[in-house]
């Protein structure tokens, strides 16, 4: 049962243009205009924000959790990650040669 | 008294007293986040009025403390739309939409006084308004074009409202020197902007717009009987010991 007759929107804070916008939380609202003119208090009420966007719960396609063991990695994968190449090291010799 | 205290304290009553009694619905809003919203709102009039206050204690008055809480009825300059008790929430959203929009259009006319302090907190507060106007835009729109019990509730509240939000344009003694002096626009020019601003949200939405002449008299110190339990109500902790220190 949901609690109120409106819909949940979800709330994405932006502290600065150019940074990616953040999901804060979620606000009860009749439409997205009311859903924005609530956000506003919410949540930009003591962060910076230039930009906040909103949208319909509803519309967002998500995962099943039952599913949540497809994210497993079932052998090693930490060739994937970042810290696994030596770049770093590399680049700093090459630096040294010129 | 002159032209400029005139101004001032109209514009700092207006906001301490439409603040104080939007934060009656604090903890009784329709919806959590609107409850919320509400009051934020309400402390942003609070924080507006202070500052006025504090304009006035640099002209020689009182601390702004003083001033809020120490004066009696006949010393205030308010509107008498800022005394009604707050109704049912229709009212309040009626009263905050007409009261924003005449504060946005008033602070911009602010912006170019020539007493650059006002021009100044004018700039500032600006962008704070454009919130409130918006908020109070969203709700007439929704609450206007809804079903027939808020469409008839609000309707109810802009008939009761708006004759008294025609009062905040009243003029006294002082408006020929705040006009001469550049201190503000003429009163009838900000409630022909403020005309241009309202008349089309509030007809969009279906409602009548109501016809009625101006409920005044708060310029000039006459005041609802409202006002004065609304005082004793809210200056109760200060009076208590004016000498003390928060």
């Amino acid at each position: 049962m949901p609690d109120t007759q409106w819909e949940i929107y979800e709330v994405f804070h932006q502290k600065a243009r150019g940074e990616h916008h953040l999901h804060v939380g979620s606000v009860h609202a009749a439409d997205a205009e009311m859903a924005l003119v609530l956000a506003k208090e919410q949540y930009a009420r003591r962060m910076a924000c230039v930009n906040l966007w909103v949208v319909r719960a509803a519309d967002i396609h998500a995962s099943d959790y039952a599913d949540s063991d497809m994210f497993a990695h079932a052998t090693d994968k930490s060739y994937r990650e970042a810290f696994g190449y030596k770049v770093v090291k590399k680049m700093r010799a090459k630096e040294g040669k010129k | 008294m002159n032209a400029l205290k005139e101004l001032l304290f109209r514009l700092a009553d207006d906001e301490l007293l439409v603040g104080h009694r939007n934060t009656e619905w604090t903890g009784h809003g329709p919806i959590l986040e609107e409850d919320i919203a509400f009051s934020s709102m309400a402390q942003d009039e609070l924080g507006h009025a202070q500052a006025y206050y504090a304009l006035l204690h640099e002209l020689g008055e009182v601390e702004p403390d003083q001033l809020a809480f120490n004066r009696g009825a006949a010393a205030f300059r308010c509107a008498q739309l800022v005394e009604l008790p707050r109704g049912d929430w229709a009212f309040s959203v009626a009263r905050q939409f007409l009261y924003d929009a005449a504060e946005s259009v008033r602070l911009g006319a602010l912006t170019k006084s020539s007493h650059t302090p006002l021009a100044q907190a004018a700039r500032k507060f600006i962008g704070e308004e454009k919130y409130h106007l918006m908020h109070g835009r969203t709700w007439i729109t929704h609450l206007g074009g809804g079903g027939g019990e808020s469409r008839a509730r609000l309707q109810a509240a802009l008939d009761q409202t708006f004759p008294y939000a025609l009062g905040l344009f009243e003029t006294s003694g002082a408006d020929t020197a705040i006009v001469s002096e550049g201190l503000c626009a003429p009163e009838a020019e900000l409630k022909r902007q403020w005309l241009e601003l309202v008349t089309p949200i509030i007809t969009k939405t279906g409602l009548k717009l109501p016809e009625a002449p101006a409920i005044e008299g708060g310029r000039t110190g006459q005041h609802t009987e409202h006002l004065a339990p609304l005082l004793n109500d809210m200056q109760l902790v200060f009076r208590t010991d004016p000498e003390a220190t928060w």
